[in-house]
């Protein structure tokens, strides 16, 4: 639909409008037209670092990527790889098993 | 029987005397000798804030446990004690030995991808491209590549 109107995008969570439906994952290339907007390429964090095990112990590692109420953010807004984006979401659903991180914050 | 690394964590009533979490840790010790296992580690992470409520209180005594079984029936037997445990509100066993050996190979599998790559890149090119790579200058690379030959 308005292409235009979807671009100016804020960072951070922000409702249905983050869906993107295609596109390669992460930071695609630039859209054609106007370059109103740059975009960095996301990399993993974890494959820079070079990490083989994530452990779900250490919350603080964990909570970058979950969202203020608790949600797993995805791969798309991290950038982290598919790989890690798995032990990832392991690490976090065991953290929450044990009351390291919330399913969901309550109010 | 293979041997099999497991994470045991457990909460306490933030309520819970000292005395009584070292019995506790005392018990699960003895009851993991007696079935061929053992306790490697033993953190007790102190009172924290729990992400959620559990059993009324927003508070919890964090013990974490690191132990070694051959047997299935000790984690059984260990789950068992905990719930029948007033003081501990919430356990968890995670089985860890497969992680560590993918973590493992993973490991091998890059040493030896970067014990391999060296010696490619001197192989054909043998000139400027593995000079250029090290950066630090012509003196200290060679040195660094003789060095594992020798």
């Amino acid at each position: 639909m308005s292409e235009q109107q979807s671009i100016p995008r804020p960072s951070g969570p922000s409702g249905p409008r983050e869906g993107r439906p295609s596109g390669p994952g992460g930071g695609g290339p630039p859209r054609r037209g106007k370059r109103q907007y740059f975009r960095k390429k996301k990399v993993c964090r974890f494959c820079v670092e070079k990490v083989d095990f994530i452990d779900y112990k250490k919350v603080e590692m964990l909570q970058p990527f979950v969202q203020e109420r608790g949600k797993i953010l995805p791969r798309r807004m991290t950038g982290t790889c598919s790989k890690h984006q798995r032990w990832l979401g392991v690490a976090i659903k065991r953290a929450r098993n044990i009351a390291l991180l919330p399913f969901a914050t309550e109010l | 029987m293979a041997d099999r690394l497991y994470d045991l964590i457990f909460i306490c009533m933030p309520t819970t005397p000292e005395e009584e979490v070292a019995k506790i840790v005392g018990t699960l010790e003895q009851t993991a000798s007696e079935h061929g296992g053992k306790v490697e580690k033993v953190e007790k992470w102190g009172t924290r804030k729990m992400a959620y409520r559990v059993a009324k209180q927003r508070e919890g005594l964090y013990v974490y446990l690191a132990l070694h079984s051959t047997e299935g029936n000790l984690i059984k037997e260990l789950e068992r004690r905990l719930k029948v445990t007033d003081a501990v509100i919430k356990y968890m066993t995670v089985r860890l030995d497969e992680e560590i050996k993918r973590q493992q190979k993973l490991v091998a599998h890059r040493e030896h991808r970067a014990r391999r790559r060296p010696r490619k890149a001197a192989g054909p090119g043998a000139g400027p491209a593995p000079a250029a790579a090290s950066g630090a200058g012509p003196a200290p690379a060679p040195a660094a590549e003789q060095a594992p030959a020798s």
